[in-house]
């Protein structure tokens, strides 16, 4: 009989392909999110709202995932922006590898933000890192007010949530105190933002947000 | 679990193992992994390999957090990350995002 010790990190392969893109994406100075949230949550429909309202003054591409269709693809490519489309087949989450080829058939100058919009998913999505600067959970109003304390890992791993729907909140018994409440339980520093995309309320400060991290993130790229 | 096999696989490789009796597996309180879908994937896996029959073993490890004000090392959950000395918040893990295969045991191959 023979004992081994291993100790070998399961997701090490990953971590090691997440961690060249981040540089790729950092050496070009382009500020990256992977956005999650639930099916339906409007994931989509956020950004086309926010390609809408700011492409005229930051550059945009976006990687989409998807199971097996191209509709999210197709919408954002409607909206004039460069856009790669990841099918998974079947996969509930996008792996850094995919993130990698789709990298390679980007381009990639001149870029400011680079959206991952990942499978319509709050558990999986939690556990691979892509090489992003930061994960934002999108959360409809629909979905319920508990979705935090429920799929803890994905909301304490985001810096950012968007929370959708507000137009609706007369209509459910979605607590926004509750909600607030849950995530700072989860994580104190979360930055929250209220938006309805049928509304076209809430983009703007959401943009703004990300606006401040891409000057920030170019600026330490240039005196780098 | 396909990247565990590949790595059992490169184990059973280079200590030219006849058969893996014991997987020993390191597992993070804040992963999202839970136990009765790891032992059911583990053994779909094993079936028809030399990991087959196999025990799993999977040692859960206490999410532990250090405090940025006072130092102190204290449990943490999904809902309190409050140090319980100064009550200041804080997700400074130092423990409990593990994944790990820790250590494996089998039968060398005695054939060559």
């Amino acid at each position: 009989m023979k004992q081994i010790d291993v100790m070998k990190d399961l997701l090490a392969d990953n971590n090691k392909i997440a961690d060249a893109n981040r540089k790729l994406l950092s050496d070009k100075g382009i500020f990256t999110i992977n956005l999650v949230g639930s099916p339906g949550a409007g994931k989509t429909s956020l950004l086309e709202r926010l390609i809408r309202k700011f492409k005229d003054e930051i550059k945009i591409v976006v990687i989409e995932g998807d199971l097996y269709t191209t509709n999210d693809a197709q919408r954002i490519e409607q909206e004039g922006i460069e856009v790669i489309q990841l099918n998974t087949k079947g996969a509930c989450h996008l792996e850094a590898n995919m993130i990698a080829e789709a990298l390679a058939d980007l381009n990639l100058e001149e870029v400011d933000l680079l959206v991952i919009e990942n499978v319509g998913n709050l558990v999986c999505t939690a556990s691979f890192d892509l090489g992003e600067d930061m994960k934002i959970t999108l959360l409809s109003v629909t979905e319920g007010s508990d979705k935090p304390l429920k799929y803890p890992i994905i909301f304490q791993n985001s810096k950012g949530v968007v929370v959708n729907k507000v137009d609706l909140l007369e209509h459910t018994d979605f607590s926004i105190k509750q909600l607030y409440q849950d995530l700072k339980n989860l994580k104190e520093d979360i930055k929250v933002f209220e938006v309805s995309c049928v509304k076209e309320e809430g983009i703007l400060e959401f943009g703004d947000y990300l606006k401040g991290k891409i000057k920030t993130k170019q600026l330490a790229t240039r005196s780098s | 679990m396909g990247q565990l096999f590949s790595i059992i696989q490169e184990y059973i490789n280079n200590y030219n193992l006849e058969r893996v009796t014991k997987v020993v597996l390191k597992v993070g309180e804040m992963t999202c992994v839970e136990d009765s879908a790891l032992n059911f994937v583990f053994k779909s896996f094993a079936k028809g390999t030399k990991v087959e029959g196999a025990e799993l073993v999977i040692q859960r490890v206490e999410a532990i957090s250090k405090c940025r004000s006072c130092g102190l090392k204290y449990k943490v959950d999904f809902n309190n990350k409050l140090c319980p000395q100064c009550k200041e918040f804080n997700y400074n893990l130092i423990n409990g995002d593990e994944l790990l295969l820790e250590s494996l045991e089998g039968e060398e191959d005695e054939t060559d």
